[in-house]
């Protein structure tokens, strides 16, 4: 048990420095909060008019929901996408100016110095995917206490699977401007493809999607994981499943194993 | 020289609280910016338009006196924003199957009531506002009866668009006998000859009927028979009537306003739940 308690104070001074540091840059605070203005305000309002109803009996949006409302956790999704991946910066930071050696060769097992680093980008970006939640009314949307609790925790889960990646990422690029191009070519796709600002008919079969988009576009929409990550955050908020509720969660959990663990042996090779 | 003195613990988050609350400020602060202008073009015209079919009783009678549920609801609720009421009645609504039929556009009305009821299927088309009330299959049994195996059930299925189908196919697995009946009064005239056990039709029909005061009047239990919320139907999009409305809504619920009118058109009690299918068909 004496063992344990400087580790943990390790993990935690690890995850405090990277959470503090985040809480402190207000570039990256505004960059949290804009997202969610620019894609929820301008593109959501922008774009509702041509989804609002005109006839009674005609579908134009298929979705039983707003434009709004239907775009809402995929924003959530996106702040995420940003703050997580590029959260790695701090790890090309720390390599490039030495605090990562210094820190590798304390007594803190490696593992658990990566494990708070990763711990600490998880909060911000889940916090940067909370705030979104403070747009809720705007979009028409009620939440109660335990839909917040719920969306959280698949936030912090989907958080902690992109950040390790985003290390995963760091690990392979060796310069901030590599790293930035590379995160775009990245977060932009797949947010894209991932069902987030058009939907895919839930009540149609896959030959009938097939009609309405091109078969590789569905393709693409289907075999992307933030797909999943994305409609189990519209399950929790607007009540709304476009694949089977189960596969979200399990996605998330997926992520968050699968790229920790490689994230781990990357960190031990160092 | 003086030694600098350590930061306390609870100063050091101080800098990025701070940051933190003026982000989430700022965020709550664009939640009070207007989505869309359906709330501005109503206020312009001064006028509420709703359209309505010609007769949904309790909801919507023809009847200056009681004119119905809904549009006593909606008369307040247009008084509330300072607007006048216009129905727009549109014989149509119901009378078709497929809602497309009816011609029901944007230009024509703000809100659609008069048994719109809120389902899957209608929040495709439309945005919801519930009105407190809800509909579903419901049976008269006639005092004295004990509740058990049914011979025959008159049966009225009424406007609402409830599951035609699968009342009849539940009977018909069930051996039991249907008596078509043509008017509410069939439905009372077959309890009080004999010639049925029980009735069944949609709730709003049987809260109609002169009905022996010992009448038990039972919803069909769920599941197979769904029971589903009333609403008044805006069109998709309309976020900021829609929240104005829900807003007047909460706050007749609030002062008991929904709650009396409800009263004056039987919708206050409701049907009593049968324990499960076999307790009230044996």
């Amino acid at each position: 048990m004496n063992d344990l308690i400087p580790l943990a104070r390790g993990l935690y001074g690890i995850w405090l420095r990277e959470v503090m540091r985040a809480v402190r840059d207000r570039g990256q605070l505004i960059g949290g909060v804009s997202r969610p203005l620019i894609w929820l305000l301008i593109l959501g309002i922008g774009l509702n008019p041509y989804f609002r109803g005109e006839v009674y009996g005609e579908v134009r949006f298929v979705i039983p929901y707003t434009y709004l409302q239907f775009l809402f956790p995929a924003v959530i999704v996106l702040n995420i996408m940003y703050t997580s991946i590029l959260f790695a910066v701090s790890v090309i930071w720390d390599r490039e100016f030495g605090f990562l050696r210094a820190i590798l060769v304390s007594p803190v097992p490696r593992g658990l110095i990566l494990l708070g680093k990763i711990l600490g980008g998880s909060t911000i970006a889940t916090a940067h995917g909370g705030l979104v939640l403070i747009l809720a009314r705007f979009a028409d949307i009620t939440l109660s206490w335990s839909q917040v609790g719920l969306a959280l925790l698949l936030m912090f889960g989907l958080s902690f699977g992109l950040t390790s990646f985003g290390v995963i990422l760091a690990a392979r690029v060796r310069s901030f401007e590599g790293f930035g191009v590379f995160s775009n070519t990245i977060i932009l796709p797949l947010y894209f493809c991932s069902s987030s600002i058009f939907p895919l008919d839930p009540s149609l079969t896959r030959a009938q999607t097939a009609a309405l988009y091109p078969e590789w576009l569905v393709f693409l929409v289907e075999i992307n994981p933030i797909t999943y990550a994305v409609d189990a955050l519209r399950g929790v908020l607007i009540n709304f499943h476009q694949f089977d509720p189960r596969l979200g969660p399990a996605v998330i959990i997926g992520l968050a194993v699968a790229f920790f663990f490689i994230a781990w042996l990357d960190f031990r090779r160092r | 020289m003086r030694t600098p003195r350590p930061i306390r613990q609870s100063r050091r988050w101080l800098p990025g609280a701070i940051n933190i609350l003026v982000v989430a400020a700022l965020l709550f602060a664009a939640t009070f910016l207007p989505p869309d202008t359906s709330l501005g073009e109503v206020r312009r015209s001064g006028t509420l338009r709703v359209c309505v079919p010609q007769s949904a009783a309790p909801l919507v009678t023809g009847d200056p006196a009681a004119p119905g549920y809904d549009i006593e609801v909606l008369q307040h609720l247009a008084e509330r924003l300072g607007l006048r009421l216009a129905l727009n009645i549109n014989p149509a609504i119901g009378r078709d199957f497929n809602p497309r039929n009816w011609r029901l556009t944007r230009a024509q009305c703000a809100v659609i009531a008069g048994g719109v009821v809120d389902s899957a299927a209608t929040r495709g088309f439309l945005q919801l506002l519930p009105t407190g009330v809800e509909t579903g299959w419901a049976a008269i049994v006639p005092p004295g009866e004990a509740l058990g195996p049914v011979g025959t059930a008159a049966v009225l299925p009424g406007s609402q668009g409830l599951d035609r189908l699968a009342l009849s196919g539940f009977l018909r697995e069930n051996g039991i006998r249907t008596l078509a009946a043509r008017a509410p009064g069939d439905l009372v005239a077959a309890l009080e000859t004999g010639a049925a056990d029980i009735a069944i039709s949609d709730r709003f029909t049987i809260a109609t009927l002169a009905l022996d005061e010992d009448a038990r009047i039972l919803w069909l239990p769920e599941p197979p028979f769904a029971r589903f919320p009333l609403a008044f139907g805006l069109w998709k999009g309309d976020l900021t009537l829609r929240r104005a409305l829900r807003d007047a809504m909460d706050a007749m619920g609030r002062d008991g306003t929904l709650a009396s009118i409800a009263e004056r058109y039987g919708l206050d009690g409701g049907p009593e739940d049968a324990a499960d299918i076999g307790e009230l068909f044996g």
